[in-house]
């Protein structure tokens, strides 16, 4: 572990440590979300066929690309750990802060669970291939979140240095993948001849239908905001990171679309754990096959890696302003990382990876990112409110505004009525939680709040209060 | 005077831990246990399956062999299986109200906090 | 008993160690330094040293 040597200076107060670079938050971005590519995305080929795959994929990556134009603004003049939690802080108020806090340990820590299932899902696939039957996921599970937990634990730069590496391993091996088969590798040839013969299966309401899932291919980018108290300059490298990574984004969604649909059957690829892994076994190659399998094994834990990054980030923001008890506010002497949020997290994640099914799980984190982004519009727009552009300096201004702004609202509707068909029980569930716990921090959470100390930047008074 | 918030005890962070933990489960697993979870597919399958009848060409056929299915049979039930998507209103408008809804509470609460944090962050007497 | 049961083991042997490694570092940098130390991270503290909010 390089980054151990920082010891705890005699100051006062224990800050995150300062480290990161954009390459840092490229790979904390990017890693998060490719394994979106590797797995998940695919149902949306089963919610509406592989022509309301691809278009969903491009319908949701102009709503990441709203996301993120959104976020970089904003994030490149609140540089604060909480991320979008410290946004609502400043610009909505403290309980809309108190949920999307929420939203992001939810988002996070079921993501993190969702990679952990997939993980012992591939091995019992391998076992399965090399005959043997039967293989017991809960170690494997336990053991990768239990791993990546440790090494958060054990520091920031480390952690993201090992997602640099891994998840540029991850990208290249769908590169690999797609020039191979262009180059004609594959002992199955591509076939795309269900676009003609069945391409709308479910009609124009499968477009929209796919578009639940179509949010896959991106989830957890706008994450890079969370290691804003640990990146050297957050106004230059926040924007410029999580730019890099929407584009590194749309472009291996694409591939992965491509490769996927022209190898698998579409029927079969709705519904594919790893529809990566499972292309490379079409080409029968079996250098390919090790690759998309150290592929999917990468991503998914460098998605987990992130996750428990973000989510305790999150954890801990809260904690220090006391949303949250304020135990969970401490900062590790000499890793200098919130090692009690961290440690906390660990059960939960392992809660929901061992026993909920992946679908549901899957569910709930898009749905808690889905609440976020819908924040994220009237959000930007009290920003433009309360803090004109001649009022305070801003890292990055994102151009068009508001357009981005009703574009991503736009696109949020559409995506509340595709979660509709077929998981409403489990939005309006989760509506009732979110209700429930804004009542409960409200009327009590809330007392032991400081109120003016949670106003932290140093930013004139906003217009109109 | 700016508010002073009471101090917090062991006791009640653990015990608001808890709440939120109770809640978060409950928000995931009443569902599944109450069996409303989940937009299962439905498989339609048909009799006496050959590749072709199950609309799958000599490619497609090659392909579901290399990822070891080889039986149409075995087949049968994920190529035919389709979601439901038809759906009635009344849901869909509880659904929109709940998120509406959840929203405005959100925002209009959040003002009334967050006009009390303006005034003591930028009171001229605290400061 | 083939190669899949050996890594079975060696994965709850793993887990065990990394959950006791974060534990037993947790419980002894919580016995060993103050809570007021530990919990004295404030946000906006960069803002405050590094950068102007002024044009």
């Amino acid at each position: 572990m390089a980054n151990v040597t920082a010891t705890a200076p005699a100051t006062e107060r224990l800050q995150l440590l300062r480290v990161l670079g954009p390459a840092h938050i490229w790979a904390l971005g990017v890693g998060i979300v490719l394994v979106g590519e590797y797995m998940g995305w695919n149902f949306s080929v089963g919610k509406g066929g592989m022509i309301a795959g691809l278009a969903a994929c491009w319908v949701a990556g102009l709503l990441y690309t709203c996301v993120a134009m959104i976020d970089s603004e904003v994030t490149s003049t609140i540089a604060a750990a909480g991320g979008q939690y410290a946004q609502a802080k400043h610009i909505v108020g403290p309980l809309m802060a108190f949920n999307v806090g929420l939203f992001l340990v939810m988002a996070y820590t079921m993501l993190e669970a969702a990679n952990a299932i997939t993980v012992g899902y591939l091995l019992d696939t391998v076992a399965g291939m090399m005959g043997h039957t039967g293989l017991n996921q809960k170690p494997f599970i336990i053991l990768s979140i239990m791993f990546l937990a440790w090494l958060n634990f054990r520091g920031v730069l480390a952690t993201l240095t090992f997602n640099l590496v891994i998840t540029a391993i991850a990208f290249l091996a769908i590169i690999a993948l797609f020039i191979s088969v262009q180059l004609g590798v594959s002992a199955v040839p591509m076939d795309f001849s269900a676009i003609t013969t069945a391409p709308l299966p479910y009609g124009w309401i499968g477009i929209v239908a796919a578009l639940h899932f179509g949010l896959w291919y991106y989830l957890g980018i706008e994450g890079t905001c969370q290691a804003a108290e640990e990146v050297r300059s957050p106004a230059r490298s926040l924007p410029y990171g999580t730019m890099a990574g929407i584009m590194t984004l749309l472009i291996a969604a694409t591939m992965t679309w491509y490769v996927c649909s022209g190898l698998l059957p579409w029927e079969y690829l709705g519904q594919a754990g790893t529809p990566l892994f499972d292309a490379a076994r079409v080409t029968g190659s079996a250098g390919l096959m090790v690759l998309l399998f150290v592929g999917t094994m990468f991503s998914t834990l460098a998605s987990a890696n992130g996750c428990i990054n973000d989510a305790s980030r999150a954890w801990f923001s809260m904690g220090r302003d006391r949303y949250l008890p304020s135990w969970f506010g401490a900062v590790h002497p000499v890793y200098r990382t919130p090692y009690r949020s961290i440690v906390f997290l660990v059960p939960i994640a392992l809660i929901f990876a061992l026993g909920a099914p992946l679908d549901q799980v899957v569910t709930f984190s898009i749905l808690s990112g889905l609440l976020g982004y819908t924040f994220m519009t009237f959000n930007m727009v009290m920003f433009r409110r309360k803090w004109p552009l001649d009022t305070i300096k801003r890292g990055y201004v994102h151009p068009l505004h508001p357009l981005p702004v009703i574009v991503l609202l736009t696109l949020c509707a559409a995506a509340y009525f595709a979660v509709f068909l077929g998981y409403g029980t489990q939005l309006s569930a989760m509506m009732c939680f979110y209700i429930v716990a804004s009542l409960w921090f409200h009327f009590r959470r809330y007392r032991f709040v400081r109120r003016g100390d949670q106003f932290t930047m140093p930013w004139p008074k906003p217009a109109g209060y | 005077m700016a508010y002073q918030p009471p101090k917090q005890g062991l006791v009640g962070q653990v015990f608001d831990v808890i709440t939120l933990l109770v809640l978060t489960v409950g928000a995931l697993y009443l569902p599944l246990y109450l069996g409303f979870a989940g937009a299962a597919k439905t498989p339609n399958p048909i009799p006496n399956p050959t590749w072709e009848a199950l609309g799958q060409n000599a490619t497609e056929a090659k392909q579901w062999a290399a990822i070891g299915i080889t039986d149409p049979a075995a087949a049968n039930d994920i190529i035919t299986a389709r979601f439901d998507y038809s759906f009635s209103w009344a849901p869909l408008i509880v659904m929109a109200v709940l998120v509406i809804g959840y929203f405005v509470l959100v925002v209009r609460l959040s003002d009334r906090e967050y006009r009390e944090v303006i005034e003591e962050r930028f009171d001229p007497k605290r400061r | 008993m083939d190669i899949w049961n050996i890594l079975e083991y060696v994965a709850w042997a793993l887990s065990a160690m990394f959950g006791a490694l974060m534990l037993i570092n947790l419980i002894r940098i919580d016995t060993t330094y103050d809570n007021e130390l530990l919990t004295s991270s404030r946000e906006g503290e960069i803002e405050v040293t590094a950068e102007r909010h002024q044009i």
